[in-house]
């Protein structure tokens, strides 16, 4: 028999034990990646080809506060801008939903729209039908898959932040953006329900590229300084993480949880490699007193506890790997989680993880083989 | 005949080195578990705290906050003679129109920014809400841009201390005194002039009234008299009803938390039976005597489990201990419903203990079964016989 024969052997000499410490490791490295990707969930902005070119102009005091409609005319004058368009945040709740609506409505203008969500597609009569129906909308595939949704359907909203109601009718269908669940329709019916108030929720911008999108930003903060509604015009991605930043403790909170999480792994995966070892105490000082040198005892040990911490992680992260792939995270969670996608990252860090734990674990029974006589060894009954 | 508790006890502390990692792998779960339960618990506890119980609190229908509620200026006109609503001393209806406008700005120690709900309010409004007091500095004088700032606020803000100004949009406030809401959903606002508030924030419409109605009655009169008129397209419902619904933010922790606990605990189980199977695989002789001796298998099985179990106690108590460090400790996030900073306590609970505990001995139990049947299954003899 050849040595990894002889620590593979030694592995699974006692099969409950190794599968219920491999278990345990998978479990809680499957709680890791888990608990990742949640977090890059929320804090990490979805990008897509046109997020480095989109910026959202808001009001300074904060969201919640409108802007002027007036300011378009502003706007189309400022050079570097390709286009824009109102973006209202309706947050209308769904006739049917009880209590949280999974999709977000926004009034735009049609005909300045498309540019705007780089990648979406919809065929050109939609697009045309939408904008020449005030009182129609396009709605993402997402949405259209999850509600059963299809052309020609009507849909109404209760507005809990605009004092109004809408009655949309679906004319068009898109795919391709990276969050395909939004709703969009007309600015002007919008106006219409509230009696013109000549406000905005948001402005969104597309800029000519990558390159001058900073120079845009700083044009229209300069644009509107010192007016009665100053502005701030940031990146999508850093509007995103503004957002972010408001969830203040609780990300700190999962990011601790994370660590705890590990710290118990450690716990179990150590206890497990020593009870392996102390129960082999006899057979270590026989390879002893056979020639074995302390270095090959090491070796034995260090293997075995490496070996069983890697099979813990493909076991976890393998499966947590190919479970996110395979289910629909929207529909699981009610549309609060929508790509949860395990990075390479995620993956490298859970490994890492495993190999150190490997380690570790094997480090305590080093010492105590170290320590132990050869005939401290053969004189211990088990 | 069943084996005397000491046995079992004892046996758990006899070999500590071997169970303390477990012991400590099942406190994290419970740790885990109770903590996060007692942040959605601290924000259940701050939203049930809030509120007079003879208030009356209006929103738009279907807004679900204060804060996204706007109500026109003629509804004021429309409700503020109603019958039901009681007169203070000069004979001015007790009714509070109030203007929330949420703020943009930045943490202290550069943090990051996040909203802030400021509230704009009448005297009236002031007296109605007799559970915020001042902790330090004076009131706002109408006119002069003042505004009085949560003291909770005041330690994760920038520019909150008081005599310091800060600026939101063309507004320059200047901070004059810290409020004080005793644990309620008042310690995350800061106050101001409802008319100064509108004018600073162009704010043409209300957000919601607050009414103290002249008795119990008048109250619920008020209430259907206001829900069933058309005109008014309002939400009337008592003050505390109100708050005690704003537990949104709570869910998703709670659901986190039980996610947490379910997930973490199978890796707890696993560690368990592990150290259970030692034990027993350590014991063979030592049950074969006991067997000999007369014990019966179920007496061997009772005397494991509880051995697993209290391990499993001692862990659940370590784990509550550590989570009851952080009782009381002050956090914050973002509030669901009101989309501004909420700031709550960790409430461990008596409850969450309990809880905490039954969920530590339910690891401790289902780990120890399996084993516990398997030394109660050994032959005899052959048990005897083992080294």
């Amino acid at each position: 028999m050849n040595l990894p024969g002889f620590i593979v052997r030694n592995a699974f000499r006692n099969k409950r034990r190794f599968a219920l410490s491999v278990s345990s490791v998978a479990a809680s490295l499957f709680l890791l990646i888990t608990l990742q990707v949640a977090l890059r969930e929320l804090t990490n902005p979805i990008n897509d080809e046109g997020s480095s070119l989109r910026i959202i102009v808001r009001n300074k005091v904060s969201l919640a506060q409108p802007l002027p409609a007036r300011q378009l005319q502003v706007l189309d004058k400022i050079p570097g801008i390709v286009t824009v368009s109102p973006f209202s945040f309706f947050g209308g709740l769904y006739k049917g939903d009880e209590k949280f609506t999974s999709f977000a409505q926004f009034a735009v203008d049609p005909k300045r729209t498309l540019p705007l969500l780089a990648d979406a597609k919809i065929p050109k009569e939609q697009l045309d039908a939408w904008i020449a129906d005030q009182t129609s909308c396009i709605v993402g595939q997402m949405t259209v898959d999850r509600y059963g949704l299809k052309i020609g359907d009507r849909l109404q909203f209760t507005g809990q932040i605009y004092p109004c109601d809408l009655d949309l009718k679906i004319v068009g269908i898109y795919h391709g953006t990276a969050d395909d669940r939004n709703l969009m329709f007309h600015q002007k019916y919008l106006d219409e329900l509230l009696g013109n108030p000549g406000t905005v929720g948001t402005w969104w911008v597309r800029a000519a590229s990558v390159a001058e999108a900073p120079l845009v930003t700083d044009r229209i903060n300069k644009a509107f300084a010192n007016s009665s509604a100053e502005v701030r015009a940031e990146s999508e991605r850093a509007f995103v993480l503004g957002f972010v930043s408001m969830w203040a403790n609780i990300k700190t909170l999962i990011g601790g949880i994370s660590i705890v999480v590990i710290f118990a792994l450690l716990l179990v995966t150590v206890s497990t490699m020593s009870m392996a070892i102390r129960e082999r105490f006899r057979e270590l000082a026989i390879l002893k007193a056979i020639g074995f040198r302390r270095r090959e005892l090491f070796a034995f040990v260090l293997a075995e506890s490496f070996g069983l911490a890697m099979c813990g992680a493909v076991l976890g992260a393998g499966g947590a790997w190919v479970i996110f792939h395979s289910i629909n995270i929207q529909k699981l969670t009610n549309g609060l989680f929508v790509m949860f996608e395990v990075t390479p990252k995620m993956m490298g860090l859970a490994f890492s993880v495993a190999a150190l734990l490997g380690v570790l674990a094997a480090i305590a029974p080093m010492f105590t083989v170290a320590r132990t006589s050869v005939v401290q060894g053969l004189k211990t009954l088990d | 005949m069943a084996l005397p508790i000491r046995y079992s006890l004892r046996n758990a502390l006899v070999r500590w080195r071997s169970t303390i990692a477990t012991v400590l792998g099942i406190a994290l779960v419970v740790f885990v578990f109770v903590l996060l339960q007692s942040l959605a618990a601290g924000i259940e506890k701050s939203s049930g705290n809030t509120g007079d119980p003879r208030n009356i609190m209006v929103v738009r229908k279907g807004s679900t906050a204060e804060s996204a509620s706007l109500i026109g200026r003629q509804n004021l006109q429309d409700i503020r003679y109603l019958p039901e609503i009681a007169r203070n001393a000069n004979g001015e209806p007790v009714i509070s129109a109030d203007v929330l406008v949420l703020v943009n700005l930045p943490r202290r120690n550069n943090g990051g920014e996040a909203n802030v709900l400021l509230r704009g309010l009448t005297p009236r409004g002031m007296e109605l809400r007799p559970q915020v007091h001042l902790t330090a500095g004076r009131w706002f004088e109408p006119g002069k841009r003042e505004v009085v700032v949560s003291a909770k606020l005041a330690r994760r803000f920038a520019n909150f201390d008081i005599g310091q100004t800060f600026k939101s949009g063309s507004a320059t406030l200047t901070v004059v005194g810290w409020l004080e809401g005793g644990g309620s959903a008042f310690d995350s606002e800061c106050w101001l002039d409802a008319d100064e508030c509108r004018s600073l924030f162009e704010r043409d419409m209300y957000s919601s009234f607050l009414i103290r109605p002249t008795d119990a009655t008048a109250g619920e009169k008020l209430i259907a008299r206001i829900e069933a008129d058309r005109r008014f397209k309002l939400k009337a419902e008592k003050e505390v009803d109100y708050y005690r619904k704003q537990t949104m933010t709570a869910a998703p922790i709670k659901w986190l938390g039980n996610f947490l606990a379910v997930t973490m605990s199978i890796g707890a189980v696993f560690a368990a039976m592990n150290t259970m199977y030692a034990a027993v695989g350590s014991r063979t002789r030592e049950i074969g005597t006991l067997r000999v001796l007369g014990f019966r298998r179920r007496a061997v099985i009772v005397a494991l489990l509880l051995e697993g179990g209290f391990l499993a106690l001692l862990g659940g108590v370590l784990g509550c201990a550590i989570a009851f460090y952080w009782n009381g400790y002050t956090t914050a996030t973002m509030g669901m419903e009101t989309f501004s900073e909420i700031v709550f306590e960790f409430r461990v609970t008596p409850k969450l203990v309990i809880e905490g505990l039954i969920f530590a001995v339910t690891v401790g139990l289902i780990g120890t079964l399996l084993p516990a049947i398997r030394a109660a299954r050994l032959p005899v003899i052959a048990a005897l016989k083992s080294l």
